[in-house]
């Protein structure tokens, strides 16, 4: 099975494609939009967890 | 604004139900080709992922409130929920390590196929004219 960072990174290359392709319509608009999106998610994701990591689950 | 004829809306219903039905196919039917089979596509590795990582197909469990939703992003999936949930896939195994991840990938699968339903609408009214 793939590891977690994976599934999270094939999950955020299917929904940014899809919007990519859904509100974009030129393709040099739709790769910026694309880059744009795959990026906040994957990004995003590690920064939000490297900021909870010091509270306890407790 | 004329109001519409009823055989246009039952062709616009029927090509809402068609789009819910298959992954991309309102967009097939509308000519916009390409991006029917991405989409297509998208929904479709989303659903059969989410299926192999032993995600659920949700449906209402009582005393559940948030069953409710997942069961509407799940119904979004349209025949691929239909036919996976009749070949008994999609039941969830709550103890594999991929069961959230699966969940995931069906609700996303299924949230995007509900969108395109409403892509179909506004391309077929004209308020989107790509």
């Amino acid at each position: 099975m793939l590891d977690h960072l994976s599934l999270m990174a094939l999950d955020a290359l299917l929904i940014a494609v899809f919007f990519s392709f859904l509100w974009k319509r030129d393709r040099r608009e739709r790769w910026r939009y694309f880059w744009k999106v795959f990026g906040l998610l994957l990004l995003g994701a590690v920064a939000f967890a490297w900021l909870i990591y010091p509270f306890p689950r407790a | 604004m004329p109001e519409r004829q009823p055989a246009s809306r039952l062709a616009l219903g029927v090509l809402i139900a068609l789009a819910w039905l298959v992954p991309g196919l309102g967009h097939a039917l509308l000519r916009r080709r390409l991006r029917a089979a991405v989409f297509f596509v998208l929904v479709v590795t989303g659903f059969v992922v989410g299926l192999l990582l032993n995600g659920e197909l949700f449906l209402p469990h009582p005393g559940d409130p948030l069953s409710y939703l997942a069961t509407v992003a799940s119904l979004g999936n349209g025949m691929l929920f239909l036919v996976a949930r009749y070949l008994g896939l999609g039941q969830g195994v709550v103890t594999a390590a991929g069961y959230e991840f699966g969940n995931t990938f069906l609700l996303t699968a299924g949230m995007m196929n509900l969108l395109l339903m409403l892509d179909t609408y506004d391309i077929a009214v004209g308020k989107k004219d790509w």
